[in-house]
């Protein structure tokens, strides 16, 4: 049995396609990523799967039952933690989870030692009995990621667990999620930076336009684009470029430099030193393919990050008062 | 399901008691009403009444308390569907009725409370009840007043995106059936085309029902006024949930 598994999927709002076609398996203890640009069709999904939205066609299992036909059941296995905060601020961090608790029907003795589990997870022991309307933008995250853990699901969704964070405070909240593994918990997130997925996720899914374009563990991705490129500096750089050549390398001189394009460059590298011998080599470095150049290799487009759509949406918006 | 029910009745209570000071605050414009206008018609219009227009004044107010009280409470499930905490509930393993009776509880809480308030100020300013056993009569008409609207609250909700639709609600359906209810003045000295809107409205059972639990004073039989007040409720309850769970 698979945690996640969905076969071709489809949403429709009033005639156009959010989702389109989309099918995944996910397994049980992984950190799976939907990665996209805003509008991609991501939290969509995640409606879905979460029993909020119905899909117009297709079907969806989560943790093997039906997430038309067996609602109540998915509910249950299945913890969430939402892109807009969802959280009561007038209530305390406790009572929060209190009710949390109470509406997972867990009792009362069970949620006592689970609240006090969760709260030290996320460390917010201290302020648990602050109200949440005290709370910065991360202890609110955190909070929910601790809400999303209370009734103990085997899946937890994490849509955008980021989004609009400092760099610190993410790194805290990347943290926490690692450490879900050791837990065993199976986590789907969404997210539009492209460093999240590839710093958390044991495989991803790239989404544009409702459809998965490309989907593996973030190094075979980058592998698919065809490898690395490596740089060198050196003495003689027609004599290098020869050696290299005649051992097998796929090697030439751009602006007195010698590129070379290798599948992995960590393994090549080394042997490059073997052959080099005499020469001297002044500098080498290499650049592995983020997952950004996965993105605009697939879907032949550029990636933005939030900020660049906001500028594009302020924009549109000029446009369209005048 | 009564589980269930209780934990979104119970936030609603936590959410009341941190906002106690708006029990308080809410409660100045009735007492306006009675300490101000009653006092002032106090003596001017005693004998029309047969009572004093102090006490024959107190339940229309109480009534129109639990209206207004009620009706916001209702339409405050757009702020949880603003500030998402409706979606927390929404994907918990719980059905839609029970978060749907529970908010209703969490208002008719608060209604209530607020009339108990009103009723003891009351005292205090001379109203003569017709002693302990009012109490039952008064707490089942607010009782059935109070869910009644807050499930009109709740429908109005499920069908507002905005803040802006609450102030022509109130304005428009609210305000004209607490003015045409018998609240402030015994209907019979209104012109006769005016009598049809009070007869058609069916708050006017409501407060009849009220000033003869409290005050032993009515121009209806009650029985019928607790049938109006039952059926407006069960309407109101279905219009209401039916509306919630399309939304």
């Amino acid at each position: 049995m698979k945690a996640i598994k969905i076969k071709g999927l489809v949403k429709e709002f009033d005639g156009i396609k959010a989702v389109d076609d989309i099918s995944l398996e996910i397994e049980y203890g992984e950190i799976f990523a939907l990665l996209g640009p805003n509008g991609a069709g991501k939290t969509t999904t995640i409606s879905i799967l979460a029993t909020l939205l119905k899909p117009t066609k297709g079907e969806a299992k989560v943790n093997g039952y039906d997430v038309i036909t067996q609602a109540s059941k998915v509910r249950h296995s299945i913890g969430i933690v939402f892109q807009d905060p969802s959280l009561d601020d007038r209530l305390t961090a406790r009572e929060n989870l209190d009710i949390h608790g109470r509406l997972y029907h867990m009792k009362k003795e069970e949620r006592r030692k689970r609240i006090e589990e969760v709260l030290k997870m996320v460390e917010l022991q201290d302020r648990a009995d602050s109200i949440v309307k005290t709370f910065s933008g991360g202890m609110r995250r955190r909070l929910e990621i601790a809400r999303g853990l209370l009734h103990k699901p085997r899946i937890l969704f994490l849509d955008e667990p980021t989004l609009g964070l400092d760099p610190q405070t993410r790194r805290r909240i990347w943290n926490y999620i690692e450490r879900l593994r050791e837990e065993g918990v199976t986590v789907l997130l969404t997210t539009h930076y492209m460093e999240e997925a590839d710093y958390l996720a044991d495989r991803v899914a790239i989404i544009d336009n409702g459809r998965i374009v490309a989907l593996g563990s973030p190094s075979e991705l980058k592998d698919s684009i065809g490898g690395d490129i490596i740089k060198i500096k050196c003495g003689d750089a027609n004599k290098m470029v020869d050696i290299l050549s005649s051992n097998g390398f796929n090697a030439m001189i751009v602006d007195g430099e010698i590129m070379i394009k290798a599948k992995k460059a960590e393994k090549e590298i080394p042997r490059i030193f073997m052959l080099a011998k005499d020469i001297e080599i002044k500098s080498i470095m290499y650049k592995k393919p983020s997952l950004e150049d996965v993105f605009i290799h697939y879907t032949g487009k550029a990636y933005r990050e939030e900020a660049g759509d906001e500028m594009e949406a302020i924009k549109r918006g000029w446009r369209m008062r005048r | 399901m009564i589980g269930d029910i209780y934990a979104v009745y119970l936030r609603e209570l936590i959410r009341l008691w941190r906002q106690k000071v708006r029990l308080v605050t809410t409660i100045m414009m009735p007492l306006l009403w009675l300490g101000v206008i009653g006092n002032a018609f106090n003596n001017a219009f005693s004998i029309p009444f047969g009572k004093d227009f102090l006490s024959f004044l107190t339940p229309g107010i109480l009534v129109m308390t639990m209206v207004f009280t009620s009706t916001i409470s209702g339409i405050t499930t757009v702020f949880d569907r603003e500030f998402g905490f409706l979606k927390e509930m929404l994907v918990a393993p719980i059905k839609r009725e029970s978060i749907l009776i529970g908010k209703m509880l969490g208002g008719v809480t608060q209604a209530i409370l607020q009339g108990v308030i009103i009723i003891a100020l009351a005292i205090l300013m001379g109203v003569n009840f017709k002693g302990v056993e009012a109490i039952p009569g008064m707490i089942l008409t607010m009782f059935l007043v109070s869910v009644a609207f807050v499930s009109f609250g709740l429908a109005v909700a499920s069908k507002m995106t905005s803040m802006e639709g609450f102030q022509m609600v109130m304005n428009f359906l609210i305000q004209p059936m607490i003015f045409l209810s018998g609240a402030f003045y015994p209907t019979k000295m209104l012109p006769s085309w005016l009598k049809v809107g009070v007869k058609l409205n069916p708050l006017t059972y409501g407060v009849d029902a009220m000033r003869y639990f409290a005050i032993g004073m009515n121009e209806f039989n009650v029985v019928m006024d607790i049938i109006v007040m039952i059926v407006l409720s069960i309407a109101f309850i279905l219009l209401g949930g039916y509306l919630f769970r399309k939304s």
